[in-house]
C-alpha cells in the first residue's frame, strides 16, 4: 500500500515577489498531470529536510495549464524555506485535501467576496473560476481589503477586476499612503457601499481571525442566511488527512469537513472563530 | 470458530516456541508496574499484570516511527518506510482490544494510513479475559468493555489449571496448532469457563452513575460547563492523560536531516491537545490555549467526538489516565459532575 | 557582523562566564562523537579545547551567567561581532544555580565566598546573559544534552527553528513508558519543565530539578499544591522550584507586584 504521507516531487517552474511576505509558487506536477483541486481546497506542501505545511491552492481549477499557484506568506521554517527557493527546484506536495467552496451551489446566484489580506489566496481560486463561466452566476461583488497598499496581493488582478463591468469590485487599505488614490478605512466600511438581494446571496469571506468577527456582522446584517455564508479557517494540519488530530475544532475535522464552513457551522463553536 | 484448552504449562513452550518466527510482545514486570514488551524470554511475560504503564496501541502506533526516507540535493526522492514485522501481542485485556479496534478504524477510514495497517496486519492478539478488575480506578464495566466478543484471533480465559482458548480466526487457529499444543474443550471445560465469567461479573463496579450511551448526547449541552475552569485550574498540562490513553492517536511530523544534508527522514511522534503548542497556526494564534479548553476538548472526543465520527465512545474505562494524573483529575468523576448537574 | 568564511564552513567560537564549564566539556565530548559537525564549521575560538583565539566569528556559543558587571562590556563586544548568539546551558539560559545567590543579601554572599577579601571582588546579582544582551537562542540544560547539541547546531546551519521542546518533561518520560516517581513516593518537577533531555534525571529515578527552565504558561500553582500532596513542605516546594529557576522566579514576583 502506498503511504497517503509520501510527498509527490513536484518541479516549481516560477516564483514571484508579490509583497514584502509573500510569494507567488507555480508548481507543476510530473507528466503535466493537473491537481484536480477544487477552490478553497489545500495541499500539503513539503520542502525535503525541513517540513511541510499546508497551504490553499490560489490559481483557479479552471486555468490549469498542467501548473498550479500556491501564494505563501514567509511564517514559519517550511515557508522560509519555500521563500529562499528558485525556479528549478523542487517541491513535495500532496492533496488536495478538504472540501473547497461549493460551486454548485453558487450557480445562479448573486455572489459576494469579502477577502482580506492573505485571505484573498483562496479566494481567487474561487473567484477566477466564477468569472471563467461568468454567465453562470449573478452578480458578482468583490470587497477587497488590505492593511496597507503594498500588502494588496494579486493587484493586476484585483485592478482588472475594478475595471471590469460585469464585476462590482471595491478595494480599501486599512492605511493609506502616497502611492494610493483608493478607498481607506477597515473592509467592514465597503459594505455600505453596496446592497445585496440577501435570499438569493451567496457570500464567501477569507481572512484573518480578528476580520471575520467584524465581516461576519455585516453579512449577517445584510440579511445573507448563515448557511448562505461560507469561510475558510487556517489550521496547522500536519497529515491533511484526518488523522493527527491538530486542526480539529470541536468536533469538526478542519482538513475533512473543513477548511470551508458555512457560518452556521462555525458560530458558537469557540475554537472556529 | 472452536474452544480449545490450553493447560498453563503449555504457554510457555507456545511462547518459545513463537519466539522463533514472530516478535512477541507481552506484558512484564517494570519496577513495581508493568508494561508490554518484546519477550526474549518465556519467563518474563506476567500474565497476571493488572495494567500497563502505556497501553498495547505502542505496538500498533509507536512513539515514534519513520514515515519516510529522503537523499537531498538536487530532485530529492523519497522512499516510503514501513515499519511492520510479523508480531503476537499476548495477553492484552480487553479494554484495550476494544482500543486497537477504534484504531483500527481511525486509521482506514477514507485515507487509509498504510503505516498502522501494516503492522495490524501483521499482527496477531491474543487477548486475556480480566476476571479481577485491575484496581478502583477500572470503569471498563461502564464503558462496557470488560469482555469482548470479538477483535481478537485468540482469547484467553483462565480456568484454574487451563486457559479456554476461543479461536476467533483462522490465524489464531494456525499459531495454536503450528506452535502448540492444546485440545478440545469438553463439556467439563465449557461448564467451568461459564462459571468462571458468570463469577467475575460481580467483582466489578459501575463507577459512571449513568449509562455511558448518554455521554454523547449529554456532553452535548456541556460546553460551558464550570467542571472545565477548575479541570484548568488543576491540569498541569504534561499530555500524560492522552500519552497513556489506548485511544488517543494524534501526531506530530518531523524532518531531521544528516549533517552534511545529503539525507534525511519524515518521522512521526505521539502528540497530545494538552500540550500548550498542539492548537497553534502558523500566525502565531493558538486556537485552544486555555488548559480548561484543553480538558474539555480530551473529554469531547472520549465522550461524544470520537463516538459521531466512528459510532463507538473514545473510552474504553483503563483507568490509566486517571493513574497518570498527579493532580488527580479523574475523568470518571468529571463525567458524573456533568450528569449530575444535567 | 563578519564576512562569510571563503570556505563556507561558518566560523564559531565560545566562551564562559560564571560557570562549571561542563557545557563545554559536554561539545567537547559530543564533537568526538559527531566528526561531521566539525567539518561543517570551523571552530575559532574555545578555550576549553584549543589554544587559539580568533575574534572573526559567525555563532558564539556563551556558557555561564553574568555575575560581575565587569563582564557586561565583553557579552556586549561578542554581541557585536557575531551573528548568532547562543546561551549555552542553565547558567547562561536561565541564571541557573548562580542565581540561588540572589535569594541573599549580596554583602553576605560575598563575605561568605570571599571572607575578608570581599572588598577586592566585584560581584551584583546573577542573571542570564539574556539578561544584558539580546540572545537568539539557548540551549537548555545542566549540563546541555549532547544530541541537543548537535540538532540544533544542524538547524542554525539549515535556518530552521531550533528543536527545543515547548513541551514538559513528562512527555519524554511516558513516551519512554518509566514509573512515575509520584508513584513511587518521589518528587519531581517534569510536569512543569521543559523537555529535551530525554526525561534522564527521571529515567535513572531521579526527580526533575528544573535544569531547562519551565514550559510556556506553567501551571506553577496546580504543581505546587501537587508536591504539597505528596508531602513536601512549602519550603522545600520553594527551595526545589528555585533551584535553577531562581531568576525566573523573582522576575516574576517583581511583574505581578508591578500589576
Amino acid at each position: 500500500m502506498t503511504s497517503v504521507y509520501i510527498p509527490e516531487m513536484a518541479r516549481l517552474v516560477g516564483v514571484e515577489q508579490m509583497t514584502a511576505t509573500e510569494k507567488l509558487f507555480t508548481i507543476e506536477l510530473p507528466n503535466g498531470r493537473s491537481l484536480g483541486h477544487d477552490p478553497g481546497q489545500f495541499v500539503m506542501a513539503s520542502v525535503m529536510g525541513v517540513g511541510e505545511a499546508p497551504v490553499s491552492v490560489s490559481s483557479s481549477p479552471s486555468r490549469s495549464n498542467g501548473v498550479f499557484e500556491l501564494c505563501v506568506r514567509q511564517v514559519g521554517d517550511v515557508t522560509n524555506a519555500l521563500h529562499g527557493m528558485e525556479p528549478g527546484g523542487w517541491i513535495g506536495v500532496r492533496g488536495p485535501f478538504g472540501n473547497g467552496f461549493p460551486v454548485e451551489k453558487m450557480r445562479g446566484k448573486d455572489l459576494l467576496f469579502a477577502p482580506g489580506g492573505l485571505g484573498l489566496a483562496p479566494l481567487r481560486s474561487l473567484i477566477n473560476q466564477v468569472l471563467d463561466e461568468r454567465g453562470a452566476f449573478g452578480r458578482v461583488i468583490i470587497l477587497c481589503g488590505a492593511r496597507r497598499p503594498q500588502e494588496l496581493l494579486f493587484r493586476d488582478e484585483v485592478d482588472e477586476w475594478v475595471a471590469r463591468d460585469d464585476v462590482e469590485c471595491l478595494v480599501t487599505v486599512d492605511r493609506g499612503d502616497d502611492t494610493w488614490d483608493g478607498h481607506v478605512g477597515v473592509i467592514t466600511t465597503l459594505f455600505h457601499q453596496i446592497s445585496v438581494n440577501p435570499r438569493n446571496t451567496v457570500a464567501a469571506t477569507v481572512g484573518p481571525p480578528i476580520m471575520y468577527r467584524f465581516v461576519l456582522m455585516e453579512l449577517l446584517g445584510k440579511g445573507i442566511p448563515e448557511s448562505q455564508i461560507y469561510l475558510s479557517l487556517e489550521r496547522r494540519m500536519r497529515c491533511g488527512v484526518g488523522k493527527c488530530g491538530h486542526c480539529q475544532i470541536h468536533d469538526l475535522c478542519c482538513c475533512q469537513e473543513g477548511p470551508v464552513l458555512t457560518y452556521a457551522q462555525s458560530k458558537g463553536v469557540e475554537e472556529a472563530l | 470458530m472452536s474452544l480449545m484448552v490450553l493447560n498453563k504449562g503449555a504457554v510457555g513452550p507456545l511462547i518459545e516456541a513463537l519466539m522463533a518466527d514472530y516478535r512477541v510482545v507481552g506484558p512484564q514486570a517494570k519496577g513495581p508496574q508493568f508494561a508490554f514488551g518484546t519477550l526474549t524470554d518465556p519467563a518474563q511475560m506476567r500474565l497476571d499484570y493488572n495494567t500497563t504503564i502505556l497501553p498495547p496501541k505502542k505496538v500498533l502506533q509507536p512513539q515514534q516511527e519513520r514515515l519516510a526516507s529522503y537523499s537531498l540535493g538536487g530532485k530529492p526522492s523519497v522512499e516510503q518506510i514501513i515499519e511492520a514485522t510479523p508480531t503476537v501481542l499476548f495477553g492484552i485485556h480487553t479494554c484495550d482490544l476494544h482500543a486497537v479496534q477504534l484504531l483500527d478504524k481511525a486509521f482506514s477510514e477514507e485515507y487509509p494510513d498504510a503505516h498502522y495497517l501494516a503492522r495490524r496486519d501483521q499482527t496477531i492478539l491474543v487477548s486475556l479475559e480480566c476476571l479481577e478488575p485491575c484496581d478502583e480506578h477500572s470503569f471498563c464495566k461502564s464503558m462496557g468493555t470488560l469482555t469482548a466478543g470479538e477483535g481478537y484471533d485468540l482469547h484467553l480465559t483462565d480456568l484454574g489449571l487451563a486457559y479456554a482458548v476461543d479461536v476467533a480466526t483462522e490465524a489464531g487457529a494456525q499459531i495454536l496448532s503450528d506452535y502448540g499444543s492444546a485440545s478440545e474443550a469438553g463439556d467439563g471445560d465449557v461448564r467451568r469457563l461459564n462459571d468462571v465469567l458468570g463469577a467475575k461479573w460481580p467483582r466489578f463496579t459501575y463507577r459512571l452513575e449513568f449509562d455511558a450511551a448518554e455521554l454523547p448526547a449529554l456532553l452535548s449541552t456541556a460546553y460551558d460547563h464550570p467542571l472545565w475552569q477548575e479541570l484548568g485550574d488543576r491540569c498541569l498540562a504534561c499530555g500524560s492523560c492522552t500519552n497513556v490513553c489506548p485511544t488517543c492517536y494524534c501526531f506530530n511530523v518531523y524532518d531531521e536531516t544528516n549533517m552534511a544534508l545529503t539525507e534525511g527522514e519524515r518521522v512521526r511522534r505521539w502528540d497530545s491537545c494538552q500540550l500548550d503548542e498542539f492548537a497553534r497556526v502558523a500566525g502565531g494564534e493558538n486556537f485552544r490555549e486555555a488548559r480548561a479548553a484543553r480538558q474539555r476538548h480530551r473529554f469531547m472526543r472520549k465522550g461524544r467526538y470520537i463516538f459521531e465520527k466512528f459510532g463507538e465512545l473514545g473510552c474504553v474505562g483503563c483507568g490509566r489516565c486517571i493513574r497518570a494524573c498527579v493532580a488527580d483529575i479523574n475523568i470518571v468523576d468529571g463525567f458524573n459532575a456533568i450528569q449530575r448537574s444535567a | 557582523m563578519s564576512e562569510t568564511p571563503s570556505n563556507g564552513r561558518p566560523k564559531i567560537a565560545f566562551f564562559d562566564f560564571a560557570s562549571c564549564e561542563g557545557c563545554q566539556l559536554t561539545v567537547v565530548d559530543s564533537l568526538q562523537t559527531h566528526l561531521d559537525l566539525l567539518n561543517a564549521v570551523e571552530i575559532v575560538q574555545f578555550r576549553e579545547a584549543m589554544t587559539e583565539k580568533g575574534e572573526d566569528y559567525q555563532i558564539a556559543f556563551i556558557e555561564g551567567s553574568c555575575t560581575r558587571e565587569a563582564d557586561e562590556a565583553r557579552l556586549l563586544e561578542i554581541r557585536e561581532q557575531a551573528d548568532v548568539v547562543v546561551a549555552l546551558g542553565a547558567c547562561a539560559h536561565l541564571g541557573g544555580v548562580n542565581a540561588l545567590k540572589n535569594l541573599h543579601p549580596l554583602e553576605d554572599t560575598r563575605r561568605w565566598v570571599y571572607g575578608d577579601k570581599a572588598d577586592w571582588y566585584g560581584t551584583y546579582e546573577a542573571r542570564p546573559i539574556g539578561a544584558v544582551i539580546e540572545v537568539d537562542l539557548a540551549i537548555p540544560g545542566c549540563p546541555i544534552d549532547r544530541e541537543e547539541f548537535v540538532r540544533v547546531v544542524k538547524a542554525v546551519l539549515i535556518g530552521k527553528t531550533p528543536p527545543i521542546p515547548d513541551y514538559p518533561v513528562c512527555v519524554e518520560c511516558k513516551l519512554k513508558e518509566n514509573v512515575c516517581l509520584f508513584d513511587i513516593g518521589k518528587f519531581c518537577l517534569g510536569p512543569v519543565v521543559r523537555a529535551g533531555c530525554d526525561a534522564i534525571c527521571p529515567t535513572y529515578g531521579d526527580g526533575c530539578e528544573g535544569c531547562r527552565g519551565f514550559i510556556p504558561h506553567p501551571n506553577q500553582n496546580a504543581m505546587k499544591d501537587v508536591l504539597a500532596k505528596a508531602g513536601l513542605t512549602v519550603e522545600e516546594v520553594m527551595s526545589r522550584m528555585t533551584m535553577f529557576n531562581t531568576y525566573q522566579l523573582q522576575e516574576q514576583l517583581v511583574e505581578e507586584e508591578g500589576r
